[in-house]
Protein backbone atom coordinates (compact mmCIF):
# COMPACT_ATOMS: atom_id res chain seq x y z
CA UNK A 1 0.00 0.00 0.00
CA UNK A 2 2.48 2.88 -1.10
CA UNK A 3 -0.09 4.38 -3.50
CA UNK A 4 -0.38 7.99 -1.83
CA UNK A 5 -4.41 8.89 -1.83
CA UNK A 6 -5.54 12.36 -1.81
CA UNK A 7 -9.16 12.65 -0.55
CA UNK A 8 -11.80 14.83 -2.84
CA UNK A 9 -14.47 17.31 -2.22
CA UNK A 10 -17.20 15.60 -3.96
CA UNK A 11 -20.97 16.96 -3.09
CA UNK A 12 -23.45 14.69 -1.46
CA UNK A 13 -25.33 12.53 -3.42
CA UNK A 14 -29.12 13.99 -3.45
CA UNK A 15 -32.39 11.86 -3.87
CA UNK A 16 -34.36 11.83 -7.15
CA UNK A 17 -37.39 10.23 -8.25
CA UNK A 18 -37.62 6.53 -9.14
CA UNK A 19 -40.21 7.12 -11.70
CA UNK A 20 -41.80 3.67 -13.75
CA UNK A 21 -38.28 2.93 -14.96
CA UNK A 22 -38.68 -0.92 -14.31
CA UNK A 23 -41.86 -0.28 -16.33
CA UNK A 24 -40.71 1.57 -19.52
CA UNK A 25 -37.68 -0.88 -19.64
CA UNK A 26 -39.98 -3.88 -19.88
CA UNK A 27 -42.25 -1.79 -22.57
CA UNK A 28 -38.47 -1.73 -24.32
CA UNK A 29 -37.62 -4.95 -24.29
CA UNK A 30 -40.90 -6.19 -25.09
CA UNK A 31 -40.99 -3.78 -28.19
CA UNK A 32 -40.18 -6.63 -30.97
CA UNK A 33 -43.64 -9.24 -29.68
CA UNK A 34 -45.48 -6.05 -29.20
CA UNK A 35 -44.94 -4.53 -32.60
CA UNK A 36 -45.58 -8.08 -34.68
CA UNK A 37 -48.51 -8.36 -32.71
CA UNK A 38 -49.43 -4.91 -33.64
CA UNK A 39 -48.72 -5.53 -37.45
CA UNK A 40 -50.92 -8.83 -37.59
CA UNK A 41 -53.99 -7.13 -35.49
CA UNK A 42 -53.60 -4.41 -38.20
CA UNK A 43 -52.68 -6.26 -41.30
CA UNK A 44 -55.61 -8.51 -40.90
CA UNK A 45 -58.49 -5.86 -40.19
CA UNK A 46 -56.85 -3.61 -43.04
CA UNK A 47 -57.21 -6.60 -45.53
CA UNK A 48 -60.74 -7.17 -44.14
CA UNK A 49 -62.48 -3.84 -45.84
CA UNK A 50 -61.40 -4.52 -49.77
CA UNK A 51 -61.94 -7.87 -49.41
CA UNK A 52 -66.03 -7.41 -47.50
CA UNK A 53 -67.45 -6.60 -50.80
CA UNK A 54 -66.41 -9.92 -52.15
CA UNK A 55 -67.20 -12.13 -49.18
CA UNK A 56 -70.35 -10.71 -48.59
CA UNK A 57 -71.56 -11.66 -51.79
CA UNK A 58 -70.20 -15.77 -51.34
CA UNK A 59 -72.86 -18.00 -49.90
CA UNK A 60 -71.05 -19.37 -46.30
CA UNK A 61 -73.97 -20.46 -45.09
CA UNK A 62 -73.62 -24.18 -45.24
CA UNK A 63 -70.27 -22.84 -43.40
CA UNK A 64 -71.39 -20.75 -40.91
CA UNK A 65 -74.18 -23.51 -39.98
CA UNK A 66 -71.23 -25.71 -39.16
CA UNK A 67 -70.98 -26.74 -35.47
CA UNK A 68 -66.90 -27.24 -36.67
CA UNK A 69 -66.27 -23.87 -37.45
CA UNK A 70 -69.09 -22.73 -34.30
CA UNK A 71 -66.05 -25.15 -32.27
CA UNK A 72 -63.28 -23.30 -34.51
CA UNK A 73 -64.44 -19.86 -33.80
CA UNK A 74 -65.89 -20.23 -30.18
CA UNK A 75 -69.15 -18.96 -31.29
CA UNK A 76 -72.20 -19.27 -33.40
CA UNK A 77 -72.48 -17.10 -36.50
CA UNK A 78 -75.50 -17.09 -38.56
CA UNK A 79 -75.13 -15.36 -41.70
CA UNK A 80 -71.81 -13.42 -43.35
CA UNK A 81 -73.90 -10.54 -44.56
CA UNK A 82 -72.74 -7.44 -42.62
CA UNK A 83 -69.25 -6.54 -41.59
CA UNK A 84 -69.54 -6.74 -38.13
CA UNK A 85 -70.21 -10.79 -38.61
CA UNK A 86 -66.89 -10.70 -41.06
CA UNK A 87 -64.86 -8.84 -38.28
CA UNK A 88 -65.91 -11.25 -35.84
CA UNK A 89 -65.07 -14.51 -37.96
CA UNK A 90 -61.54 -13.30 -38.82
CA UNK A 91 -60.58 -11.57 -35.54
CA UNK A 92 -63.10 -10.91 -32.91
CA UNK A 93 -63.55 -14.41 -32.16
CA UNK A 94 -61.56 -17.55 -29.94
CA UNK A 95 -58.81 -16.41 -32.96
CA UNK A 96 -58.59 -13.32 -30.97
CA UNK A 97 -57.85 -14.81 -27.70
CA UNK A 98 -55.32 -17.40 -29.30
CA UNK A 99 -53.33 -15.10 -31.64
CA UNK A 100 -53.29 -11.80 -29.22
CA UNK A 101 -53.76 -13.80 -25.96
CA UNK A 102 -50.77 -15.95 -27.26
CA UNK A 103 -48.54 -12.70 -27.76
CA UNK A 104 -49.52 -11.21 -24.02
CA UNK A 105 -48.95 -14.53 -22.49
CA UNK A 106 -45.57 -14.69 -24.15
CA UNK A 107 -44.18 -10.96 -23.34
CA UNK A 108 -45.63 -11.92 -19.61
CA UNK A 109 -43.74 -15.11 -19.60
CA UNK A 110 -40.57 -13.30 -21.08
CA UNK A 111 -40.64 -9.92 -18.93
CA UNK A 112 -38.48 -11.06 -15.61
CA UNK A 113 -36.65 -13.76 -17.42
CA UNK A 114 -35.22 -11.72 -19.59
CA UNK A 115 -34.11 -9.75 -17.30
CA UNK A 116 -32.29 -12.74 -16.13
CA UNK A 117 -30.78 -13.46 -19.06
CA UNK A 118 -29.31 -9.72 -19.68
CA UNK A 119 -27.81 -9.38 -16.40
CA UNK A 120 -29.97 -6.60 -14.77
CA UNK A 121 -32.01 -8.51 -12.56
CA UNK A 122 -29.45 -8.63 -10.24
CA UNK A 123 -28.28 -5.05 -10.85
CA UNK A 124 -31.37 -3.77 -10.70
CA UNK A 125 -32.39 -5.49 -7.37
CA UNK A 126 -28.92 -4.61 -5.68
CA UNK A 127 -31.02 -0.65 -5.70
CA UNK A 128 -33.23 0.33 -3.37
CA UNK A 129 -35.71 -1.20 -5.56
CA UNK A 130 -38.18 -4.18 -3.78
CA UNK A 131 -39.27 -7.42 -5.48
CA UNK A 132 -42.60 -6.63 -5.53
CA UNK A 133 -42.68 -3.11 -6.96
CA UNK A 134 -40.04 -5.01 -9.83
CA UNK A 135 -42.40 -7.85 -10.32
CA UNK A 136 -45.65 -5.04 -10.37
CA UNK A 137 -43.93 -3.05 -12.77
CA UNK A 138 -43.04 -5.56 -15.09
CA UNK A 139 -46.77 -6.56 -14.57
CA UNK A 140 -47.79 -3.26 -15.51
CA UNK A 141 -45.74 -3.06 -18.77
CA UNK A 142 -47.08 -6.12 -19.92
CA UNK A 143 -50.54 -4.59 -19.73
CA UNK A 144 -49.86 -1.73 -20.90
CA UNK A 145 -48.60 -3.64 -24.32
CA UNK A 146 -52.33 -5.56 -23.92
CA UNK A 147 -54.00 -1.77 -23.74
CA UNK A 148 -51.89 -0.88 -26.96
CA UNK A 149 -53.06 -3.93 -28.56
CA UNK A 150 -56.14 -3.64 -28.05
CA UNK A 151 -56.38 -0.09 -29.15
CA UNK A 152 -54.47 -0.61 -32.26
CA UNK A 153 -57.15 -3.44 -33.30
CA UNK A 154 -59.59 -0.40 -32.54
CA UNK A 155 -57.74 1.97 -34.63
CA UNK A 156 -57.69 -1.00 -37.44
CA UNK A 157 -61.59 -1.03 -37.12
CA UNK A 158 -61.94 2.41 -37.05
CA UNK A 159 -60.15 2.55 -40.60
CA UNK A 160 -62.26 -0.06 -41.99
CA UNK A 161 -65.37 1.82 -41.49
CA UNK A 162 -63.79 4.35 -43.77
CA UNK A 163 -62.99 2.19 -46.20
CA UNK A 164 -66.39 0.07 -45.75
CA UNK A 165 -69.78 1.90 -46.95
CA UNK A 166 -71.91 1.69 -44.38
CA UNK A 167 -69.70 -0.72 -42.40
CA UNK A 168 -72.51 -0.73 -39.99
CA UNK A 169 -70.10 -1.60 -36.74
CA UNK A 170 -71.53 -0.72 -33.44
CA UNK A 171 -69.12 0.91 -31.77
CA UNK A 172 -70.27 0.84 -27.96
CA UNK A 173 -70.57 -3.19 -28.51
CA UNK A 174 -67.65 -3.01 -30.73
CA UNK A 175 -65.92 -1.24 -27.62
CA UNK A 176 -67.39 -3.96 -25.21
CA UNK A 177 -66.43 -6.60 -26.76
CA UNK A 178 -62.76 -5.12 -27.22
CA UNK A 179 -62.82 -4.66 -23.31
CA UNK A 180 -64.37 -8.19 -23.01
CA UNK A 181 -61.27 -9.50 -24.95
CA UNK A 182 -58.76 -7.53 -23.40
CA UNK A 183 -60.17 -9.46 -19.83
CA UNK A 184 -58.46 -12.44 -21.88
CA UNK A 185 -55.51 -10.16 -22.60
CA UNK A 186 -54.98 -9.51 -18.69
CA UNK A 187 -55.21 -12.91 -17.94
CA UNK A 188 -52.77 -13.99 -20.39
CA UNK A 189 -50.83 -11.52 -18.70
CA UNK A 190 -51.10 -13.18 -15.46
CA UNK A 191 -50.47 -16.21 -16.60
CA UNK A 192 -46.93 -15.13 -18.50
CA UNK A 193 -46.37 -13.60 -15.20
CA UNK A 194 -46.55 -16.73 -13.26
CA UNK A 195 -44.59 -18.87 -15.61
CA UNK A 196 -41.37 -16.29 -15.69
CA UNK A 197 -41.64 -15.90 -11.91
CA UNK A 198 -40.30 -19.62 -11.78
CA UNK A 199 -39.15 -20.24 -15.26
CA UNK A 200 -35.62 -18.73 -15.92
CA UNK A 201 -34.75 -18.28 -19.49
CA UNK A 202 -37.08 -15.89 -21.30
CA UNK A 203 -38.35 -18.50 -24.11
CA UNK A 204 -38.90 -21.26 -21.84
CA UNK A 205 -41.67 -19.12 -19.87
CA UNK A 206 -42.99 -17.24 -22.78
CA UNK A 207 -43.27 -20.74 -24.51
CA UNK A 208 -44.63 -22.31 -21.79
CA UNK A 209 -47.42 -19.34 -21.39
CA UNK A 210 -48.09 -19.60 -25.04
CA UNK A 211 -48.62 -23.41 -24.49
CA UNK A 212 -51.20 -23.04 -21.68
CA UNK A 213 -53.48 -20.39 -24.42
CA UNK A 214 -52.89 -23.05 -27.13
CA UNK A 215 -53.82 -25.97 -24.95
CA UNK A 216 -56.74 -23.76 -23.63
CA UNK A 217 -58.19 -23.07 -27.15
CA UNK A 218 -57.83 -27.07 -27.96
CA UNK A 219 -59.86 -27.63 -25.29
CA UNK A 220 -62.29 -24.87 -26.11
CA UNK A 221 -62.46 -26.04 -29.78
CA UNK A 222 -63.09 -29.68 -28.80
CA UNK A 223 -65.49 -29.24 -26.30
CA UNK A 224 -67.97 -27.09 -28.96
CA UNK A 225 -67.60 -29.86 -31.17
CA UNK A 226 -70.13 -32.48 -29.01
CA UNK A 227 -72.54 -32.04 -26.73
CA UNK A 228 -71.48 -34.82 -24.60
CA UNK A 229 -67.72 -32.47 -24.53
CA UNK A 230 -69.76 -29.42 -23.02
CA UNK A 231 -68.85 -29.43 -19.55
CA UNK A 232 -65.09 -29.40 -20.88
CA UNK A 233 -65.27 -25.70 -22.32
CA UNK A 234 -65.61 -24.44 -18.63
CA UNK A 235 -62.31 -25.06 -17.90
CA UNK A 236 -60.90 -23.13 -20.91
CA UNK A 237 -60.66 -19.09 -20.04
CA UNK A 238 -61.81 -18.65 -24.43
CA UNK A 239 -65.40 -19.50 -22.81
CA UNK A 240 -65.57 -16.99 -20.74
CA UNK A 241 -64.27 -13.90 -23.41
CA UNK A 242 -67.00 -14.16 -25.76
CA UNK A 243 -66.47 -12.39 -28.76
CA UNK A 244 -68.89 -12.92 -31.36
CA UNK A 245 -71.63 -12.58 -28.62
CA UNK A 246 -71.56 -8.88 -27.56
CA UNK A 247 -70.32 -8.26 -31.14
CA UNK A 248 -72.92 -9.41 -33.15
CA UNK A 249 -75.93 -10.40 -31.22
CA UNK A 250 -75.24 -7.60 -28.99
CA UNK A 251 -75.40 -9.63 -25.59
CA UNK A 252 -72.79 -10.56 -22.76
CA UNK A 253 -73.13 -12.93 -19.60
CA UNK A 254 -71.57 -10.17 -17.20
CA UNK A 255 -69.70 -12.25 -14.96
CA UNK A 256 -67.84 -13.94 -17.57
CA UNK A 257 -65.38 -11.40 -18.03
CA UNK A 258 -64.90 -11.24 -14.23
CA UNK A 259 -63.64 -14.80 -14.06
CA UNK A 260 -60.86 -14.27 -16.42
CA UNK A 261 -60.17 -10.75 -13.91
CA UNK A 262 -59.87 -12.79 -10.98
CA UNK A 263 -58.13 -15.86 -12.87
CA UNK A 264 -55.19 -13.90 -14.16
CA UNK A 265 -54.92 -11.69 -10.42
CA UNK A 266 -54.83 -15.08 -9.00
CA UNK A 267 -51.88 -16.10 -11.62
CA UNK A 268 -50.40 -12.96 -10.99
CA UNK A 269 -50.38 -12.80 -7.44
CA UNK A 270 -49.39 -16.54 -7.04
CA UNK A 271 -46.57 -15.68 -9.39
CA UNK A 272 -45.53 -12.33 -7.02
CA UNK A 273 -45.19 -14.61 -4.37
CA UNK A 274 -42.98 -17.33 -5.91
CA UNK A 275 -40.92 -14.33 -7.28
CA UNK A 276 -40.43 -12.76 -3.71
CA UNK A 277 -39.76 -16.25 -2.04
CA UNK A 278 -37.27 -18.08 -4.54
CA UNK A 279 -33.15 -17.71 -4.82
CA UNK A 280 -32.95 -15.96 -8.31
CA UNK A 281 -30.24 -17.22 -10.62
CA UNK A 282 -27.74 -15.69 -12.90
CA UNK A 283 -26.84 -17.34 -16.36
CA UNK B 1 -25.66 0.93 14.29
CA UNK B 2 -22.80 2.50 16.83
CA UNK B 3 -19.31 4.10 14.98
CA UNK B 4 -17.71 1.07 16.65
CA UNK B 5 -20.04 -1.50 15.49
CA UNK B 6 -18.46 -3.79 12.18
CA UNK B 7 -19.96 -2.23 8.87
CA UNK B 8 -20.55 -6.36 7.42
CA UNK B 9 -21.38 -8.41 9.58
CA UNK B 10 -21.91 -12.25 8.98
CA UNK B 11 -23.15 -14.33 11.27
CA UNK B 12 -22.59 -18.28 11.06
CA UNK B 13 -24.33 -18.05 7.44
CA UNK B 14 -25.34 -21.37 5.69
CA UNK B 15 -26.72 -22.08 2.57
CA UNK B 16 -27.78 -24.81 0.88
CA UNK B 17 -29.15 -25.76 -2.35
CA UNK B 18 -30.82 -29.47 -2.22
CA UNK B 19 -28.04 -31.62 -0.84
CA UNK B 20 -25.19 -28.88 -1.74
CA UNK B 21 -24.12 -26.82 0.81
CA UNK B 22 -22.61 -24.01 -0.94
CA UNK B 23 -21.65 -22.31 2.34
CA UNK B 24 -20.98 -24.10 5.64
CA UNK B 25 -21.18 -21.45 8.30
CA UNK B 26 -19.34 -18.32 7.30
CA UNK B 27 -18.93 -15.71 9.66
CA UNK B 28 -16.63 -12.29 9.01
CA UNK B 29 -16.97 -8.86 10.39
CA UNK B 30 -15.65 -6.09 7.80
CA UNK B 31 -14.64 -2.94 9.67
CA UNK B 32 -15.90 0.81 8.74
CA UNK B 33 -13.41 2.04 5.87
CA UNK B 34 -12.00 -1.44 5.78
CA UNK B 35 -11.01 -2.70 2.12
CA UNK B 36 -11.67 -6.48 2.53
CA UNK B 37 -10.51 -9.38 -0.03
CA UNK B 38 -12.62 -12.46 0.06
CA UNK B 39 -10.56 -15.30 -1.88
CA UNK B 40 -11.29 -19.00 -2.42
CA UNK B 41 -11.28 -21.32 -5.81
CA UNK B 42 -13.90 -20.94 -8.37
CA UNK B 43 -16.78 -22.56 -6.68
CA UNK B 44 -16.01 -22.12 -3.24
CA UNK B 45 -18.90 -20.08 -2.23
CA UNK B 46 -17.80 -16.51 -2.46
CA UNK B 47 -20.65 -15.48 -5.18
CA UNK B 48 -23.30 -17.28 -3.20
CA UNK B 49 -22.09 -15.13 -0.36
CA UNK B 50 -22.12 -12.08 -2.10
CA UNK B 51 -25.54 -12.78 -3.23
CA UNK B 52 -26.76 -13.44 -0.24
CA UNK B 53 -25.37 -10.03 1.14
CA UNK B 54 -27.71 -8.03 -1.42
CA UNK B 55 -30.67 -10.36 -0.81
CA UNK B 56 -30.75 -11.60 -4.25
CA UNK B 57 -30.79 -15.33 -2.79
CA UNK B 58 -31.55 -16.11 0.66
CA UNK B 59 -29.62 -18.33 3.20
CA UNK B 60 -30.30 -21.24 4.37
CA UNK B 61 -29.16 -20.22 8.03
CA UNK B 62 -27.68 -17.62 9.78
CA UNK B 63 -27.78 -13.54 9.81
CA UNK B 64 -25.85 -10.85 7.77
CA UNK B 65 -25.97 -7.30 8.91
CA UNK B 66 -24.84 -4.01 6.70
CA UNK B 67 -24.84 -0.76 8.35
CA UNK B 68 -26.83 -1.96 11.13
CA UNK B 69 -29.47 -3.31 8.66
CA UNK B 70 -30.75 -6.65 8.04
CA UNK B 71 -29.59 -8.04 4.40
CA UNK B 72 -32.66 -9.86 4.27
CA UNK B 73 -35.40 -8.11 6.71
CA UNK B 74 -34.00 -4.09 5.62
CA UNK B 75 -33.33 -4.18 1.94
CA UNK B 76 -34.88 -1.27 0.94
CA UNK B 77 -33.35 1.04 3.11
CA UNK B 78 -29.64 -0.98 3.41
CA UNK B 79 -29.75 -1.13 -0.63
CA UNK B 80 -29.90 2.61 -0.81
CA UNK B 81 -26.10 2.84 0.62
CA UNK B 82 -24.55 -0.45 -1.53
CA UNK B 83 -22.87 -0.28 -4.54
CA UNK B 84 -22.81 -3.61 -6.24
CA UNK B 85 -20.41 -5.26 -9.09
CA UNK B 86 -21.24 -8.90 -10.26
CA UNK B 87 -18.45 -11.38 -11.24
CA UNK B 88 -19.75 -11.39 -14.76
CA UNK B 89 -21.46 -8.02 -15.80
CA UNK B 90 -23.73 -8.89 -18.63
CA UNK B 91 -25.97 -6.28 -19.98
CA UNK B 92 -28.57 -5.95 -22.74
CA UNK B 93 -26.97 -5.27 -26.07
CA UNK B 94 -29.45 -2.52 -27.44
CA UNK B 95 -28.81 -0.69 -24.98
CA UNK B 96 -25.95 1.86 -25.16
CA UNK B 97 -23.72 3.08 -22.04
CA UNK B 98 -25.57 5.66 -21.21
CA UNK B 99 -28.97 4.23 -21.36
CA UNK B 100 -27.71 1.96 -19.13
CA UNK B 101 -26.63 4.25 -16.52
CA UNK B 102 -29.50 6.53 -16.70
CA UNK B 103 -31.79 3.46 -15.87
CA UNK B 104 -29.56 2.49 -12.77
CA UNK B 105 -29.88 5.96 -11.68
CA UNK B 106 -33.03 6.12 -11.42
CA UNK B 107 -33.93 2.79 -10.06
CA UNK B 108 -30.84 4.37 -7.33
CA UNK B 109 -32.93 7.50 -6.88
CA UNK B 110 -29.71 9.11 -6.83
CA UNK B 111 -27.47 12.07 -8.48
CA UNK B 112 -24.88 10.01 -10.18
CA UNK B 113 -22.01 12.33 -8.32
CA UNK B 114 -18.93 10.40 -9.43
CA UNK B 115 -20.48 9.33 -12.74
CA UNK B 116 -18.08 12.12 -14.80
CA UNK B 117 -14.93 11.45 -12.80
CA UNK B 118 -15.61 8.00 -13.16
CA UNK B 119 -15.98 8.07 -16.90
CA UNK B 120 -13.35 9.89 -17.59
CA UNK B 121 -11.06 7.92 -15.07
CA UNK B 122 -11.59 4.78 -16.62
CA UNK B 123 -12.23 6.09 -20.14
CA UNK B 124 -15.43 4.62 -20.58
CA UNK B 125 -17.52 4.34 -24.03
CA UNK B 126 -21.28 5.94 -23.11
CA UNK B 127 -22.41 6.15 -26.45
CA UNK B 128 -22.51 3.34 -28.16
CA UNK B 129 -24.41 0.06 -27.79
CA UNK B 130 -23.31 -2.48 -25.61
CA UNK B 131 -24.09 -5.20 -28.05
CA UNK B 132 -20.33 -4.55 -29.48
CA UNK B 133 -18.82 -4.38 -25.66
CA UNK B 134 -15.69 -6.32 -25.18
CA UNK B 135 -15.61 -7.94 -21.83
CA UNK B 136 -13.52 -4.94 -20.29
CA UNK B 137 -15.24 -2.50 -21.23
CA UNK B 138 -18.59 -4.24 -19.79
CA UNK B 139 -16.32 -4.27 -17.10
CA UNK B 140 -15.76 -0.29 -16.99
CA UNK B 141 -19.17 0.04 -17.24
CA UNK B 142 -20.11 -2.57 -14.33
CA UNK B 143 -17.53 -0.12 -12.12
CA UNK B 144 -19.49 2.86 -12.79
CA UNK B 145 -22.83 1.51 -11.98
CA UNK B 146 -21.24 0.31 -8.87
CA UNK B 147 -19.85 3.78 -7.98
CA UNK B 148 -21.69 6.49 -9.58
CA UNK B 149 -24.26 7.33 -6.88
CA UNK B 150 -21.27 7.37 -4.15
CA UNK B 151 -22.21 4.36 -2.17
CA UNK B 152 -21.18 3.89 1.82
CA UNK B 153 -20.54 0.18 1.10
CA UNK B 154 -19.33 -1.54 -1.84
CA UNK B 155 -19.54 -5.23 -2.41
CA UNK B 156 -17.36 -6.08 -5.45
CA UNK B 157 -17.05 -9.74 -7.08
CA UNK B 158 -13.88 -10.06 -8.70
CA UNK B 159 -13.74 -5.65 -9.73
CA UNK B 160 -11.06 -6.15 -11.99
CA UNK B 161 -11.52 -9.00 -14.05
CA UNK B 162 -11.21 -8.22 -17.60
CA UNK B 163 -9.33 -5.28 -17.18
CA UNK B 164 -6.04 -4.43 -18.74
CA UNK B 165 -3.12 -4.10 -16.49
CA UNK B 166 -3.09 -0.36 -16.52
CA UNK B 167 -7.07 0.35 -15.47
CA UNK B 168 -6.24 -2.55 -13.06
CA UNK B 169 -3.64 0.05 -11.46
CA UNK B 170 -5.94 3.00 -11.92
CA UNK B 171 -9.07 0.86 -10.29
CA UNK B 172 -6.79 -0.06 -7.86
CA UNK B 173 -5.71 3.75 -6.19
CA UNK B 174 -9.49 4.69 -7.01
CA UNK B 175 -10.20 1.96 -4.35
CA UNK B 176 -7.45 3.28 -1.97
CA UNK B 177 -9.20 6.72 -2.99
CA UNK B 178 -11.97 5.58 -1.40
CA UNK B 179 -11.31 3.62 0.91
CA UNK B 180 -9.27 7.13 2.29
CA UNK B 181 -13.17 8.60 2.04
CA UNK B 182 -14.70 6.53 4.81
CA UNK B 183 -15.80 4.14 1.78
CA UNK B 184 -16.14 0.16 2.88
CA UNK B 185 -15.32 -2.09 0.04
CA UNK B 186 -15.75 -5.96 0.00
CA UNK B 187 -14.71 -7.34 -2.80
CA UNK B 188 -13.75 -11.01 -4.09
CA UNK B 189 -10.73 -11.62 -6.33
CA UNK B 190 -8.58 -14.18 -7.96
CA UNK B 191 -5.73 -11.58 -8.40
CA UNK B 192 -3.41 -12.05 -5.37
CA UNK B 193 -0.96 -8.93 -6.26
CA UNK B 194 -4.55 -6.98 -6.36
CA UNK B 195 -5.25 -8.01 -2.89
CA UNK B 196 -2.07 -7.79 -1.65
CA UNK B 197 -1.80 -4.08 -2.85
CA UNK B 198 -5.28 -2.67 -1.68
CA UNK B 199 -6.71 -5.28 1.30
CA UNK B 200 -6.14 -4.53 5.18
CA UNK B 201 -7.64 -8.11 5.89
CA UNK B 202 -8.61 -11.23 3.32
CA UNK B 203 -10.36 -14.18 4.47
CA UNK B 204 -9.98 -17.45 2.44
CA UNK B 205 -12.89 -19.62 1.87
CA UNK B 206 -13.14 -23.26 0.07
CA UNK B 207 -15.90 -25.67 -0.06
CA UNK B 208 -18.02 -23.49 1.40
CA UNK B 209 -15.38 -23.11 5.01
CA UNK B 210 -13.55 -20.08 5.96
CA UNK B 211 -10.06 -21.61 6.56
CA UNK B 212 -8.51 -18.76 7.16
CA UNK B 213 -8.86 -14.74 7.83
CA UNK B 214 -5.73 -12.48 8.72
CA UNK B 215 -4.05 -9.71 8.13
CA UNK B 216 -2.45 -9.13 4.86
CA UNK B 217 1.07 -8.26 6.99
CA UNK B 218 0.33 -11.50 9.09
CA UNK B 219 -0.04 -13.60 5.72
CA UNK B 220 2.93 -11.93 4.66
CA UNK B 221 4.90 -13.07 7.45
CA UNK B 222 3.43 -16.55 7.30
CA UNK B 223 4.68 -16.41 3.75
CA UNK B 224 8.60 -15.87 5.10
CA UNK B 225 11.67 -15.95 2.62
CA UNK B 226 11.85 -17.54 -0.74
CA UNK B 227 14.78 -19.01 -0.58
CA UNK B 228 17.50 -20.16 -3.56
CA UNK B 229 20.94 -22.32 -3.03
CA UNK B 230 22.77 -24.07 -4.55
CA UNK B 231 25.31 -26.35 -2.98
CA UNK B 232 28.66 -27.49 -4.02
CA UNK B 233 28.18 -30.67 -2.86
CA UNK B 234 25.33 -33.27 -2.31
CA UNK B 235 22.57 -32.38 0.15
CA UNK B 236 19.50 -34.20 -0.18
CA UNK B 237 16.11 -33.16 -0.01
CA UNK B 238 15.17 -34.70 3.22
CA UNK B 239 18.11 -32.55 4.88
CA UNK B 240 15.90 -29.69 3.99
CA UNK B 241 12.85 -31.13 4.82
CA UNK B 242 13.52 -31.45 8.04
CA UNK B 243 14.60 -27.54 8.46
CA UNK B 244 11.80 -26.20 10.67
CA UNK B 245 9.86 -23.30 8.79
CA UNK B 246 10.92 -24.88 5.45
CA UNK B 247 7.79 -25.49 2.65
CA UNK B 248 7.34 -26.04 -0.62
CA UNK B 249 10.63 -27.18 -1.88
CA UNK B 250 11.93 -28.13 -5.43
CA UNK B 251 15.04 -28.89 -6.67
CA UNK B 252 15.54 -27.27 -10.38
CA UNK B 253 19.09 -27.53 -12.15
CA UNK B 254 20.84 -28.90 -8.98
CA UNK B 255 19.23 -25.27 -7.19
CA UNK B 256 17.04 -25.51 -4.51
CA UNK B 257 14.41 -23.35 -4.62
CA UNK B 258 12.14 -23.18 -0.90
CA UNK B 259 9.75 -21.11 1.21
CA UNK B 260 10.98 -20.40 5.41
CA UNK B 261 9.01 -19.07 7.68
CA UNK B 262 10.00 -17.90 11.16
CA UNK B 263 13.87 -17.42 12.53
CA UNK B 264 16.69 -18.12 9.93
CA UNK B 265 18.73 -19.56 12.71
CA UNK B 266 18.37 -23.21 12.16
CA UNK B 267 18.47 -22.41 8.04
CA UNK B 268 21.78 -21.14 8.12
CA UNK B 269 23.16 -23.34 10.87
CA UNK B 270 22.27 -26.45 8.30
CA UNK B 271 23.65 -24.90 5.38
CA UNK B 272 26.74 -24.24 7.08
CA UNK B 273 27.25 -27.72 7.38
CA UNK B 274 27.58 -27.55 3.56
CA UNK B 275 29.79 -25.84 0.55
CA UNK B 276 27.01 -22.83 -0.60
CA UNK B 277 27.94 -21.51 -4.00
CA UNK B 278 25.28 -19.11 -4.17
CA UNK B 279 22.13 -18.01 -1.63
CA UNK B 280 19.80 -15.68 -2.19
CA UNK B 281 17.00 -14.48 0.14
CA UNK B 282 13.52 -12.46 -0.98
CA UNK B 283 10.25 -11.75 0.25
CA UNK B 284 8.25 -14.81 -0.64
CA UNK B 285 4.81 -13.88 -2.74
CA UNK B 286 1.56 -13.64 -0.86
CA UNK B 287 0.25 -15.79 -3.77
CA UNK B 288 2.11 -18.85 -2.51
CA UNK B 289 0.18 -18.66 0.87
CA UNK B 290 -2.98 -18.02 -0.73
CA UNK B 291 -2.35 -20.79 -3.25
CA UNK B 292 -1.63 -22.99 -0.02
CA UNK B 293 -4.72 -22.64 1.19
CA UNK B 294 -6.38 -23.16 -2.39
CA UNK B 295 -5.02 -26.62 -2.52
CA UNK B 296 -4.09 -27.89 0.29
CA UNK B 297 -7.55 -29.49 2.19
CA UNK B 298 -6.15 -32.01 4.12
CA UNK B 299 -3.35 -29.24 5.90
CA UNK B 300 -5.36 -26.47 6.61
CA UNK B 301 -8.18 -27.07 9.14
CA UNK B 302 -11.40 -24.36 8.59
CA UNK B 303 -11.93 -22.40 10.85
CA UNK B 304 -14.89 -22.57 13.23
Amino acid sequence: MATTTTVKDIPVAKKRAQGLSVTTRAITNSSTPLSVACFYGLLILLILAPIYPVMAQANFQALMNSSVMSAVLGGHLTNLFNFSALLAVEVFSSIYGLLFGGFVAWIGGAALPITIEDGTLDLALSRPISRTRYYLESWLAVLIGAVIISLVLALGVWIDTFIVNNSGVDWPWMWITLLVQWTFLFFAAGLGMLCGSFINASRAAGGTALGIVVLGYLINTFGGLSNQFQWVLKISPFYYAPAIDPLINHHLTWWYPWVLVVAGLVCGIVGLVVFNRRDLPTV
Amino acid sequence: MTTNEPVIIIDNLHKTYGKIQAVKGISINVERGEIFGFLGPNGAGKTTTIRCMLDVIRPTAGTIRVLGLDAQRDTMALHQHIGYLPGDVRLPGRMTGKQIINYFVNLQGREPVLLNDLVERFDVEIKRPLKGYSKGMRQKIGIVLAFMCDPDVLILDEPTSGLDPLLQKVFNEFLLEEQARGKTIFMSSHIMSDVEKVCQRVAVIRSGELVTLEEVGALREKAGQHIIVEFGDAVSEQELERISGVSLLTKTNGTYHFNISGSMDTLIKALSQHEVIRLTSQEAPLEEVFLKFYEEPEKTTPLA
